[in-house]
C-alpha cells in the first residue's frame, strides 16, 4: 500500500470531515426552520458562530482541575483521529484497520472525558448532566458495538474498511433482512450519542430536560468552540458510519483521484441527505421524558442483538 | 432473482419478523397494540408454513395445514382477544413485575440462552430450515417470561399464545410440521382455550368489575 | 364385535350420554351418566379379562394392552362413584334453589366429555393422539372448576387454564422433539408419533435431543399430573371445583396425566437407559412430597388438605416410578387405583360435607360425627384410608414402595419420603381428628360472628338464607365478604359455629334429605378395602401392566 497516499488521504479525509460538519448542523438546522415555516438562519451560521467564539478569551469555574481544561481538546482529538481513520471517503484505512471496537472505544473516551469535565465543574448542572451522560452511555455504546458487529459475522472481520468493502463488492451476502434490524439500532444509537431528539434537546437549556448541554454549560470562548465543534464531528463520524455501512454504494475501493473524487462527493450528498432527514424528524417527534430513555435504548440493545443472533443463525442460504 | 434467492429472502424476513414481534410484546403496553403485534405474528408464521409447503412435493396437505394455521391465528383468535379487550377498553400494563427496561434485556438473555438450548434440535434434523428453530424456542421462552411476569389478564393470554406460536415455529422448522391430526386438535384446542379465557373474563368482569381483573391473588396458603 | 365393543365402549358412552345430556331433563340425563360410568367399568373389565397375560388389542388408533386396562379400570371405578356421587350432588343443588337448568345440562355434558376425552387418552396407540386428548381435558374442566360462579372459583378456573395451557404447551414442544429425532431416522407422518414403533427404536434417537424432550415432556405432563414445580394450580381447582368434579379429577385426571409419563418413560428409557429419567423422576417426586408435607401442616381448608395430600400421592407415585422394576411398578399401579378410589370418596364427602355445613373451612366443622353423621363417616372413614390404615390399599402399596426402594438401593430416598409422609400423617390426622371429634369450643372462631371466611358459591348462598337476608340468586355474598378475613357476610349468617352446633337448612325448597348418598361412597370404600387385601381375578392383569411399564 503506497503510504504516502494514504496518509494524503487520511488528511484530506479529516479536513474534509472537520468543514462539513458545523455545515451539517447548519443543514440539519435549516430544514428544521423551513418546516417549522420559519426563515431559520443561513448554512453558514454554525461556522460563524466558531469563528466568534474562537476569537473569545475563554473563562473556567473557580474550582476547575485539569479535566475542565483537557476535555475540550480530548474531545475534538478523538474526534478527529475517528474522521481520518473511518471507512468514509474510500473503503480503505491509513492504519492497518480501523477496528469497529478501537472506534467505538475513541468515541467512549471522547465521552467519557466529557462527563468528567461535567462533575469537574462542582455546579449541580454539570453532575446532573454527567450522571444522565453515563447512563445514556451505558446502554448506546454495546448497542453500537453489537449493530455494527452483526454486519461483521457476514463478513468475519470487525474491521470497518473491509465491513464497507465488502459491502460493495458482494451485497447479498452482507445484507440480511436482519441488518434492517440492525440499521434501525444504529439510528437509535446515533440519536442518542449525538444528544438528538427524542433522547436529549440540543436546543434547551431547561434543567428537566438538559442532557449535553448541561455537562458543556461552564465552557466559553474557544472552549466552547472545541466542544461545538467536536460535537458536530461525531454527528457527521456516526451519520457517515450509518450511510456507509449500510448504503456503500459509491464508496471509493481504490486510491486513484477519481474513484476517491467520486466517493468523497457521493459521501457529502448522502450526508446531506440523512442530516436532512434528522431534521424533518426533528420536527415530528418530541423528547421522551427521561425514565423513558431507558426503554427506548434498551430496545435498540434488544433489536441489535437480535440482529446478531439472525446473523448466526440465518447464515448461509436456506435452499439446499 | 432466482426462485431460490426469493425464497431465502421471504424466509430470512418472516423469521426475523417473528423475533421482532416477540420483543415487540415486551416493549409495548397498550393491550390493543398487543393485539396487533400477534396478528403480525401469525402472518410471518403462517408464511414460514406456507413457503415450507410450496417446496414438499406432494404439499397439497401441507398447504391445507398452513392456511388452517392462518385461519386460526391471524384471523380468529385475533377476533376473541379483541372481544376480551373491549371488556376493558383502553388498558395498559402499569404494575408488571419487570419494568420494560429489564423486560427486554430479559428477553436479549432468554434469546441467548434459547440459541444455545435449541442446539440439538437444529443439528439433528435433516432439514436446511431447522437452523431457525432457536427463533421458535425464542418465542417459547419470551412467552414463558411474559405469563410470568403481567399482571393484566389480556397479557398473560398473549403470552400463552407466543408459546404456542413457538411451539408450532419450531415444529415447522425442524420437522416440516407434525401430522394433521395432531396440528388439527393443536388449532382447535388453542381456539377452544382463548375462547374458555374469554369467557372467564368476561364472567369476571361482568360479576367484579374491570380492575378486578389483576388482582388475582386471593387463593393462597 | 365383541371386542370392539370393548374399545369402543369406553370412547362411546360417555359420549353418547353426553350428548343425551343436552336434549333430556336433569334426573334422567343424571341416571344415564351414570349408567355410561358404569358401562366404561364394565367394558374395562372386559378388556382386563382379554389382556391380563399380555395380549395386546389394535383397531386403528386404540390400543388396549394390560397397563391400559389396568388404567381404564380406574377411570371406570371412580367414574361411577363420581357420578353417583353427581346426582346427590345435583339433587342437593337443586334443593337449595341455585341451579339452573343450563347449568345442570352443562355439568352434565362436561363431565361425560371430560370422561371420553380420558378414555381416548389412555386407550390411544398413538403419542400424539394423547397429548390433543389431555389437551382437550384442560378446556373442558375449566368451566366445570369455575361452575360455582364466585370471585374465587373464577379466579381458581383462570389459574387453571393459564398454568395448565403452557405447562401442556411445553409437553407439546416434547413430543415435537420426540418426532422430530424420529422423523430424522427416516419415519414420517402420525406413525412416527406410534408408541409401539417408538420404543422399538428409540435406540436409533439422537440422544442429547432425547434428553431435551424427556425433561419437557416430564415438566409438561408432570403439571397436568400434579407434580412440582407445576403444581399451583392444583389446590386451587380442587378446592374451588364441586365435590364430584374434584373427584374425578383428583382420582382419573392426575392417574392419566402419570400414565402419559409412564407410556413416554419407555420410550425414553428406551433411547437413554434408565438412569437419565430415573433421576428427574425423582427430583420431582421428593420435592412433591416436601412441599406437599410442608403445606398440609397449615392448612385452613378441608379441600385444600385433600388436594394437597394427592399432590403428596402422586409424588409417592413418582418415586415408585422412579426406582423402576416389577415390584415398585405393580404398587405403583395398585396406588393409583387404590388412592383414586379412596380420593374420590373422600372429595364427594367433601363437597356434601361444605353442601351441609356452608363453609370449607377446617374450623367451621367441629365434632361432625356427632352433628352430621350420614356425611362425616364416609368422611372419616376415607381420610383414614389415605392415611394408609390397613385394610386399605394404601397400606399395602406404601409397604411395597419402600421394600422395592430399599432392595433396588434407593434406601435414602425411601428414607426422605417416609420422614415426609410422616408429617402429612400427622397433619393430617390433626385436622381430620379436629374435624371429626373436635370438642365443642374452638380455640379461635369468633363467638358468636358467623365464620364463612372461605365464600363458597352454592352452599354459603343457602346458609346465609337461614338468616333474614336472603341474597340473591346463585352469586355469592359478594361486595361485603371479604374471603380472607373473618367479616360477616350480609345477614346473619347461621353457620356451625360451635356453641349450638346448628346446621343450617337450605334456603328455599326442600329440607335437607340424607337419602341413599352413603351408598355409592361406602361402595367405593368397600371396593377399596377389597382391594387392599385381596386382589383376585385381576393379579394377574396388575403383573402383566407392572411388566409393560417396566419396559419388558
Amino acid at each position: 500500500m503506497n503510504h504516502g497516499a494514504t496518509v494524503a488521504l487520511a488528511v484530506g479525509q479529516t479536513a474534509l470531515l472537520a468543514v462539513v460538519a458545523p455545515y451539517l448542523v447548519g443543514v440539519t438546522r435549516a430544514v428544521r426552520a423551513r418546516l417549522e415555516g420559519r426563515g431559520g438562519g443561513r448554512l453558514r451560521q454554525p461556522w460563524r458562530d466558531l469563528r466568534k467564539l474562537l476569537r473569545k478569551q475563554p473563562t473556567s469555574p473557580p474550582d476547575a482541575s485539569l479535566f475542565f481544561v483537557a476535555a475540550p481538546p480530548v474531545l475534538l482529538a478523538t474526534s478527529l483521529i475517528v474522521a481520518g481513520a473511518g471507512p468514509f471517503v474510500a473503503a480503505t484505512s491509513v492504519f492497518a484497520s480501523a477496528d469497529l471496537i478501537v472506534v467505538v472505544g475513541l468515541l467512549l473516551l471522547g465521552t467519557v472525558a466529557l462527563a468528567l469535565a461535567g462533575l469537574d465543574t462542582g455546579t449541580a448542572f454539570g453532575g446532573m448532566g454527567a450522571s444522565r451522560e453515563m447512563i445514556i452511555a451505558a446502554l448506546v455504546e454495546p448497542t453500537l458495538l453489537l449493530s455494527a458487529f452483526a454486519l461483521s459475522v457476514r463478513v468475519g472481520s470487525t474491521d470497518l474498511s473491509t465491513i464497507v468493502a465488502a459491502g460493495v463488492s458482494e451485497p447479498s451476502r452482507v445484507f440480511t433482512p436482519a441488518s434492517a434490524l440492525a440499521a434501525i439500532a444504529l439510528a437509535i444509537a446515533t440519536l442518542a450519542e449525538t444528544s438528538r431528539i427524542p433522547v436529549d434537546n440540543p436546543s434547551t437549556h431547561l434543567e428537566l430536560t438538559m442532557v449535553h448541554e448541561a455537562m458543556v454549560l461552564e465552557y466559553s470562548g474557544r472552549d466552547l468552540a472545541l466542544v461545538e465543534w467536536a460535537a458536530a464531528l461525531r454527528l457527521t463520524i456516526l451519520l457517515g458510519l450509518l450511510a456507509n455501512l449500510f448504503l456503500p454504494f459509491g464508496v471509493a475501493t481504490s486510491l486513484a483521484p477519481l474513484p476517491l473524487l467520486i466517493g468523497a462527493l457521493v459521501f457529502v450528498l448522502k450526508l446531506v441527505v440523512l442530516a436532512a432527514a434528522l431534521g424533518a424528524g426533528e420536527v415530528f417527534a418530541a423528547k421522551l421524558r427521561l425514565f423513558r430513555v431507558p426503554e427506548l435504548l434498551a430496545g435498540s440493545f434488544v433489536l441489535s442483538l437480535l440482529a446478531v443472533l439472525a446473523a448466526f443463525i440465518l447464515a448461509g442460504p436456506v435452499t439446499p | 432473482m432466482t426462485a431460490d434467492q426469493l425464497f431465502d429472502l421471504a424466509f430470512n424476513l418472516s423469521c426475523g419478523l417473528l423475533l421482532l414481534t416477540a420483543v415487540g410484546t415486551l416493549w409495548r403496553r397498550e393491550v390493543s397494540a398487543l393485539i396487533t403485534i400477534l396478528v403480525v405474528q401469525g402472518i410471518a408464521l403462517t408464511a414460514i408454513a406456507m413457503l415450507l409447503a410450496s417446496r414438499q412435493e406432494d404439499g397439497a396437505e401441507a398447504v391445507w395445514v398452513a392456511a388452517g394455521v392462518g385461519l386460526v391465528k391471524v384471523v380468529i383468535i385475533p377476533l376473541l382477544l379483541l372481544r376480551v379487550q373491549r371488556l376493558v377498553p383502553g388498558a395498559r400494563e402499569t404494575r408488571p413485575l419487570a419494568n420494560v427496561a429489564s423486560s427486554l434485556l430479559a428477553a436479549a438473555v432468554l434469546s441467548l440462552l434459547a440459541y444455545a438450548a435449541a442446539r440439538p434440535l437444529a443439528q439433528v434434523s435433516t432439514l436446511p430450515t431447522a437452523r431457525a428453530t432457536p427463533i421458535g424456542l425464542a418465542l417459547v421462552l419470551i412467552g414463558f417470561f411474559l405469563a410470568a411476569t403481567r399482571q393484566r389478564a389480556v397479557s398473560q393470554i398473549v403470552g400463552v399464545l407466543l408459546v404456542d406460536n413457538g411451539i408450532a415455529a419450531i415444529a415447522f422448522l425442524a420437522t416440516d410440521g407434525v401430522p394433521l391430526i395432531v396440528e388439527l386438535g393443536v388449532s382447535v384446542d388453542l381456539v377452544l382455550a382463548v375462547l374458555v379465557l374469554q369467557v372467564l373474563t368476561a364472567r369476571l368482569v361482568q360479576t367484579f368489575g374491570p380492575t378486578d381483573l389483576d388482582d388475582l391473588r386471593e387463593l393462597r396458603d | 364385535m365383541r371386542i370392539d365393543l370393548a374399545l369402543y365402549g369406553p370412547v362411546a358412552a360417555p359420549l353418547a350420554a353426553a350428548l343425551l345430556a343436552v336434549l333430556l331433563p336433569r334426573r334422567l340425563a343424571a341416571f344415564l351418566s351414570l349408567l355410561a360410568a358404569g358401562a366404561m367399568l364394565a367394558a374395562a373389565l372386559v378388556l382386563a379379562s382379554r389382556t391380563a397375560h399380555g395380549e395386546t388389542v389394535v383397531d386403528g388408533l386404540l390400543r388396549a394392552d394390560a397397563l391400559t386396562s389396568w388404567l381404564l379400570v380406574t377411570v371406570g371405578a371412580v367414574a361411577t362413584i363420581a357420578c353417583w356421587a353427581g346426582l346427590h350432588h345435583l339433587r342437593d343443588e337443586a334443593d337449595a334453589g341455585h341451579l339452573a337448568g343450563r347449568s345442570a345440562r352443562r355439568y352434565l355434558v362436561l363431565v361425560q366429555a371430560f370422561l371420553a376425552c380420558m378414555a381416548v387418552a389412555v386407550l390411544s396407540a398413538n403419542l400424539g393422539v394423547l397429548w390433543v386428548a389431555v389437551e382437550a381435558t384442560t378446556i373442558i374442566t375449566a368451566f366445570l372448576v369455575g361452575h360455582h360462579r364466585t370471585r374465587a372459583s373464577l379466579e381458581a378456573a383462570w389459574k387453571y387454564v393459564v398454568l395448565c395451557s403452557i405447562g401442556v404447551g411445553i409437553a407439546f414442544l416434547g413430543t415435537v422433539c420426540v418426532y422430530a429425532a424420529a422423523v430424522a431416522t427416516g419415519a414420517s407422518g402420525l406413525h412416527a408419533l406410534d408408541w409401539t414403533f417408538l420404543r422399538e427404536h428409540a435406540a436409533q434417537f439422537d440422544p442429547r435431543l432425547m434428553r431435551l424432550a424427556a425433561g419437557l415432556v416430564l415438566l409438561g405432563f408432570g403439571t397436568k399430573a400434579g407434580l412440582a414445580p407445576m403444581h399451583a394450580w392444583l389446590p386451587d381447582a380442587h378446592s374451588q371445583a364441586p365435590g364430584p368434579v374434584s373427584a374425578l379429577m383428583s382420582g382419573v385426571l392426575l392417574a392419566v396425566a402419570f400414565s402419559a409419563i409412564l407410556r413416554y418413560r419407555a420410550v425414553f428409557d428406551a433411547a437413554l437407559g434408565p438412569g437419565y429419567v430415573r433421576a428427574l423422576l425423582l427430583v420431582t417426586a421428593l420435592l412433591s412430597l416436601a412441599l406437599a408435607a410442608l403445606l398440609l401442616i397449615g392448612q385452613r381448608d378441608y379441600k385444600r388438605l385433600l388436594a394437597y395430600s394427592s399432590i403428596e400421592h402422586m409424588g409417592l407415585v413418582a418415586l415408585g416410578t422412579a426406582i423402576g422394576g416389577p415390584l415398585a411398578l405393580s404398587a405403583v399401579l395398585l396406588h393409583i387405583l387404590g388412592h383414586g378410589l379412596v380420593k374420590a370418596v373422600a372429595f364427594c364427602s367433601a363437597g356434601q360435607l361444605l353442601h351441609r355445613v356452608g363453609s370449607s373451612r377446617i374450623d367451621a366443622v367441629r365434632h361432625a360425627v356427632a352433628t352430621v353423621p350420614a356425611v362425616a363417616a364416609p368422611f372419616g372413614v376415607a381420610l383414614v384410608a389415605l392415611l394408609a390404615m390397613p385394610p386399605f390399599p394404601l397400606f399395602a402399596t406404601e409397604l411395597g414402595l419402600a421394600r422395592a426402594g430399599f432392595t433396588a438401593g434407593y434406601g435414602w430416598a425411601i428414607g426422605v419420603a417416609i420422614l415426609l409422609v410422616l408429617v402429612a400423617f400427622g397433619a393430617i390426622a390433626r385436622h381430620g381428628l379436629s374435624m371429626l371429634l373436635g370438642s365443642s369450643t374452638p380455640d379461635h372462631s369468633p363467638a358468636p360472628a358467623p365464620s364463612a371466611a372461605d365464600v363458597t358459591g352454592g352452599a354459603a348462598g343457602a346458609v346465609a338464607g337461614a338468616g333474614p337476608v336472603a341474597p340473591a340468586g346463585d352469586a355469592a355474598p359478594t361486595g361485603d365478604a371479604e374471603p380472607t378475613g373473618d367479616a360477616a357476610p350480609a345477614g346473619g349468617v347461621a353457620v356451625l359455629t360451635a356453641e349450638h352446633g346448628t346446621v343450617s337448612e337450605p334456603a328455599h325448597g326442600r329440607p335437607y334429605r340424607v337419602g341413599l348418598r352413603w351408598v355409592p361412597l361406602t361402595l367405593g370404600l368397600l371396593a377399596a378395602a377389597v382391594v387392599g387385601v385381596w386382589l383376585g381375578p385381576l393379579a394377574p392383569l396388575l403383573d402383566s401392566a407392572a411388566r409393560i411399564a417396566a419396559g419388558q
